[in-house]
Parts: structure tokens; sequence; C-alpha cells
């Protein structure tokens, strides 16, 4: 979404990039507040891709992974997924919960529910930054947790924008401990209708 | 984890989100991975051993003349049934078996970002409708995503969950 439209002018792809970052270390602060312990962003990237190829950023369409899903509602209605890797989600499990989780494909009620809140407390610290810097009001619907291949998690952003476009953002980040790195990448997508664009 | 494919990857036609790929024996299989709210609608003609795929990710093109790709139910099945048709498979032989449009996430109160798979599936059945043509075998709905092989060889097509099985359909 390099294009959006502020209440003043539309934004290049550089200001959107730079508040795109600043909504990711604000992400990051909302999880390392959670956790109660130091995570700083390592690294932000963001890109444009074809929509076929975003599976393949996940590890390809059949590869595991654990998507949390915020719908966006506001001055503009949209989609955002939160993905990790399962080793990451275990990580990210075991340093909110002290324990690791058995197995990634029955995570048990409290280990769906931690993901949930990693993904509504990053959800909603990123859109907030984006609201305040772009004067709009966005906010996150509860989370859903999803494990399951890449390409069906996906499907639920990724269907939406192939209705209007060939071509979609997403954030690659890096963000960590001390002694852990933790990647994880966010794909936020704007309704087709909707007046960001 | 990744889950092993049977065949290795270059034997094996992968038809990418919104694509359609038709190939006659003995290219071994297509393929259709991952599939969540997207359906994978599978014609094959066992005379001529004929087949294709096509991933649909929407219901409707909504009589978008700009944009007739089959990434539209109402697109798709038209263009698969003709470009079989082309290569030399009849209609009357041709067996139409569908995959996918699950509900990817049971959370309360979810916008309707989660229906696509049914409308999908309504979309595919109204397309195929319009063709006379009907489904013989379907594995649609649930909560699960899918990878779907079409085997050029018999038509057979299996269908893969996470974790489960992959069983004839």
């Amino acid at each position: 979404m390099p294009e959006i439209s502020t209440n003043e002018n539309k934004l290049n792809g550089s200001q959107m990039a730079g508040i795109v970052g600043g909504g990711v270390a604000k992400a990051v602060s909302g999880l390392s507040q959670m956790a109660g312990v130091e995570i700083h962003v390592t690294s932000v990237e963001y890109k444009k891709v074809r929509v076929k190829e975003v599976p393949y950023l996940f590890g390809g369409p059949e590869a595991l992974i654990v998507g949390v899903y915020l719908g966006i509602t506001g001055t503009t209605n949209g989609h955002m997924v939160v993905a990790y890797q399962p080793s990451v989600a275990f990580e990210l499990i075991s340093m909110l919960l002290g324990q690791t989780p058995k197995s990634m494909e029955e995570l048990s009620e409290m280990e769906r529910s931690v993901l949930g809140e990693i993904g509504n407390v990053m959800g909603s610290f990123f859109l907030n930054h984006l609201s305040d810097s772009m004067g709009v009001s966005l906010q996150p619907s509860p989370p859903a947790v999803m494990v399951d291949m890449a390409g069906a998690i996906l499907d639920v952003a990724l269907s939406n924008i192939l209705e209007h476009s060939e071509y979609t953002y997403v954030i690659d980040t890096l963000f960590g401990t001390a002694n852990q790195q933790i990647a994880g990448t966010f794909l936020v997508v704007p309704d087709a209708t909707s007046n960001i664009t | 984890m990744v889950i092993e494919t049977v065949i290795s990857r270059e034997e094996t036609i992968v038809v990418g989100i919104g694509e359609m790929r038709v190939a006659k024996f003995p290219t071994p299989m297509i393929a259709c991975i991952g599939l969540g709210s997207c359906i994978a609608v599978c014609a094959y003609d066992r005379t001529t051993k004929i087949g294709g795929v096509v991933h649909v990710v929407l219901p409707s093109s909504n009589g978008k003349e700009t944009d007739r790709t089959p990434k539209y139910a109402d697109v798709a099945v038209p263009l698969l049934l003709s470009e079989i048709s082309r290569l030399g498979g009849y209609m009357s032989r041709t067996v139409i078996k569908i995959a996918g449009g699950a509900q990817m996430s049971l959370a309360a109160g979810q916008n309707d970002a989660f229906k696509t798979g049914e409308r999908n599936v309504a979309g595919v059945m109204e397309a195929l409708g319009k063709m006379n043509m009907s489904v013989s075998s379907a594995d649609t709905g649930g909560h699960k995503g899918r990878t779907v092989h079409m085997y050029l060889d018999t038509g057979r097509i299996t269908v893969r969950t996470v974790g489960g099985e992959s069983r004839e359909i």
C-alpha cells in the first residue's frame, strides 16, 4: 500500500516504509512490554511482491505456519496476518508461558490464546502507529489463530487482494532479545473497496 | 515442517494461486498446494488422459471484462473445459471433481473474510451448472487447508490435510 490517501495528501513509497518501520518498532515494543523482557527490532524490510509469490515468503504454500489473523476496521477496512515459522511460535510461547508446547498441531487452549494475544498486541500497536502517523482510525478485530499450510492461511487475505491487484506489500521483520532472534512476517492488506489503495 | 511429496517437484506441475494448468499423460501429475478458501476444480478425460486443474480464488468476476483470468469461478470453469476440448478431450467423458473452500477460522465475531470458501463452492457449482456439467466427487468446507493432486495416468484425485493421510476423492 504505497499510496495511502491521508486527510491531506498521498504518501510515497519511502514515506510509507518509514511509517511501517515505526509501526513495527511499536508492535515489538508492545510485545516487549507483554513479555517483560527487552526485545528490539533488528531489521524491517518493506517490499512489494507478486501475490502469487507471497506463500513462498512463508516457506512455500504447503509449509506449516502459525498465522494470527486480525481484521481491520475504521477509516478503511482490511486484513492483517502476522505469521511465524512453528519454531518461532514455540519460542514466543515458551518466552511468555515459561514452557514449550508439545506439538504445534495440537496447541492447548492456553498456548493458542497466548499466540492470539501476541498477534493482538502487535497488531494494535502497529495499527495505532499507522493511525497516528496518517491521521486515520484503524482498529483490529479479535485475533484468529490458525496453524495450517501457509497457502491456506494466506488465502483469507490474498483472495481479497487478488480482486484488485496482482501485487501486494509485505513486511519482513527480525526482532529478538539479547540471545534470541525472532523472525516474523506481517501482511497488511487494505480491502479492495477501501479508500486506502 | 514441510509435508513430503510423493514425487519430486520437477515431475509435478504446480498450479499457482488463480492459475490454470492443463496437461496430458505421460506428464505424471498436477498439484494444487495449500488451498484454504480457494478451490481446485479438476477435470479429466479418461480416454485421452487429458486433465486440468484450476485454482479458483473468488466466486465471480462480476462481469469485469478487463479481468478475464481463471482466478474467478465464472471465468475458470468455462476456460478449463474449453482448454481440455482444444487439446482433444470430450466434455461427455470429462469427469469433474472439486476440493477446497474451507472456512479457515472458527473464531466468533469474525468478519466475512472467512466465508469466502462457502461462496467459492457456490460460485463453482453455478459455473458448472451453466455448462451442464456436474461434480462427480467433492471434498469441500471444513476448517483445514488442503493439497490436491491429480494423477494423469488414471485421473485419480487425492486430497491431503496437515497431519492427515492422503485420501482419494
